[in-house]
């Protein structure tokens, strides 16, 4: 099923603009990439450890500062069992012009039993005339714990307008024992099709928030505790949460902004740090 | 015309079969068809709004103009990338596991958990419903596949599985799914906003355009095309599960 992602050429490109593999594994009471490999433009910061959890934090880098048209990225995340990643970037990921063939990034993780990965990226800004595709897919053991968060913004042009990008597609296929349990196809094109003002597609607001979880200790109850604890953070009422099969969760909401959405997706990420490993709220913006 | 039409069905009586071979009739497929996209049709859609309900709680939704534009909305969205490519999908499917792949992904597609559990149990009627009417092996294969678990079940892929066996051309087939998804939301609209009678009779007429449209799409867009879906609509279908005083199941 993970072999479904269909967004472009997967699997027949031959040169990559940028390609990152990690595979991370439990070394006594810490987590570490025991094999790593990149090459063209990504990158990767030396690992961190923010808590005395044992979890390893790796920031992508891409030295080049954006994606480009016809640029494809790969990368490719294997989580050992038991082994625990904080996988995030340096910066936004910034999509420019892309007047002949779209950005493409495809990302491949395997988690193992009891192995678990927080994927939490900076937002998405793409700019006047780009377009981007991104796949994710997961393929993970039903005792792995996933999170996964993603903010879009609706970039901007030099006449100061919004949502001049063409088109910015994302697709996360998320499976489990090699069944599909999640297919979370987002795609928005300015420019056609319904209106991105359409009160079915933004209404009047220009930041999408998501939030992904699958985890088997997610159930109703943990689904109505985070409702009640994000709704006084969307003033807007934006925010809709709903329980996934899986078990798991899906968050969406709309702003205005990027704080909002970053208020709201930290504080559902930190209430699960806080429920299943203890770990205080995160801070990636301290080291 | 209807008096040359009588008369000819006249002849055939008297002339046997030589004639009535001559003498149009509809395709096989037709009754079959309408029965199947009959609004009526028993499959609950009446007690699913599919987030429209969350549109009118908020007022967004009030009247004629504003539903034909959430009408609009939700053809070109969730109608023509779901139900829509699925049908295709499973008209272009060459075996069984093609099939199943088709109901997987348009299952996994549907994150708010309503719409998911519409599928489903929409999906169930639609299935008995199409095995009574027009039963065949294909529907009994899916059906069985469904009761394993191994399917999710959802009308548009029963209605696609016998429309295929039945030989219905894929463009009535999506035309006629759609038009009859359109027409239950719309016969929910009444009662819901409420509108006249009349008025919604104006909203179908109006979405003529638009299903047409939608069934071309459904026929030009590709496999990564499938389940895209707006985040104001999830929204407010998720928002739903959390709405007093509800009309609708969805």
């Amino acid at each position: 099923m993970t072999q479904t992602a269909t967004i472009g050429r997967l699997g027949t490109h031959s040169e990559w603009a940028g390609t990152l593999s990690l595979t991370i594994d439990r070394r006594g009471d810490r987590c570490i990439a025991v094999k790593q490999f990149h090459d063209g433009a990504l990158r990767i910061l030396r690992p961190h450890y923010l808590d005395e959890s044992g979890q390893v934090c790796y920031v992508i880098i891409n030295p080049g500062g954006a994606y480009l048209g016809g640029d494809s990225y790969l990368i490719e995340v294997d989580v050992a069992q038991g082994a625990d990643l904080l996988l995030t970037t340096q910066s936004a990921t910034k999509i420019y012009r892309t007047p002949n063939d779209r950005a493409e990034q495809h990302m491949h993780v395997r988690l193992a039993a009891n192995a678990r990965l927080e994927l939490l990226p900076d937002p998405l800004i793409a700019y006047r005339e780009a377009s981007y595709g991104q796949v994710t897919t997961v393929d993970m053991d039903p005792a792995a714990s996933l999170v996964m968060a993603e903010v879009v913004t609706p970039g901007w042009s030099p006449d100061g307008r919004l949502f001049r990008y063409d088109e910015v597609r994302m697709r996360n296929e998320i499976s489990i024992g090699g069944r599909l349990v999640v297919l979370d196809n987002l795609l928005i094109r300015p420019g056609v099709g319904s209106p991105v003002d359409s009160m079915c597609f933004m209404g009047e607001h220009t930041h999408l928030g998501s939030l992904l979880v699958v985890d088997a200790r997610v159930d109703a109850a943990l689904v109505e505790e985070l409702q009640a604890l994000l709704a006084p953070l969307d003033p807007e009422g934006q925010l809709g949460i709903t329980l996934l099969e899986g078990p798991g969760f899906a968050l969406r909401a709309l702003s205005h902004s990027t704080e909002p959405l970053n208020k709201i997706l930290a504080a559902a990420v930190d209430l699960l740090r806080e429920r299943w490993t203890g770990q205080k709220p995160l801070n990636l913006r301290k080291y | 015309m209807p008096n040359t039409a009588t008369k000819r069905i006249a002849v055939t009586f008297d002339a046997g079969a030589s004639v009535a071979l001559a003498t149009p009739v509809p395709p096989g497929y037709l009754l079959p068809l309408l029965q199947l996209s009959d609004s009526a049709l028993p499959t609950g859609a009446f007690s699913h709004s599919l987030g429209l309900e969350s549109f009118l709680h908020r007022g967004l939704v009030h009247d004629e103009a504003t539903f034909s534009d959430w009408l609009t909305q939700f053809i070109r969205i969730q109608l023509v990338h779901s139900d829509g490519l699925a049908i295709r999908f499973v008209f272009e499917a060459e075996t069984e596991a093609e099939i199943h792949r088709v109901d997987r992904e348009l299952h996994a597609s549907a994150l708010p958990r309503e719409i998911r559990a519409a599928g489903v149990k929409m999906g169930a009627r639609m299935l008995d419903i199409a095995g009574s009417v027009f039963p065949c092996q294909e529907l009994e294969n899916y059906a069985a596949a469904v009761a394993r678990g191994d399917c999710a079940g959802h009308p548009a892929m029963a209605f696609a599985i016998a429309g295929k066996s039945l030989g219905v051309p894929l463009a009535e087939l999506l035309g006629t799914y759609m038009f009859s998804a359109v027409t239950s939301l719309t016969q929910n609209a009444i009662r819901g906003i409420p509108i006249g009678q009349s008025a919604g009779q104006r909203v179908l007429r109006a979405a003529h355009q638009e299903v047409s449209d939608g069934v071309v799409l459904a026929q030009t867009l590709g496999r990564e095309d499938f389940g895209v879906t707006a985040p104001g609509l999830e929204i407010a279908q998720m928002q739903h599960e959390r709405q007093r005083a509800r009309m609708f199941m969805s």
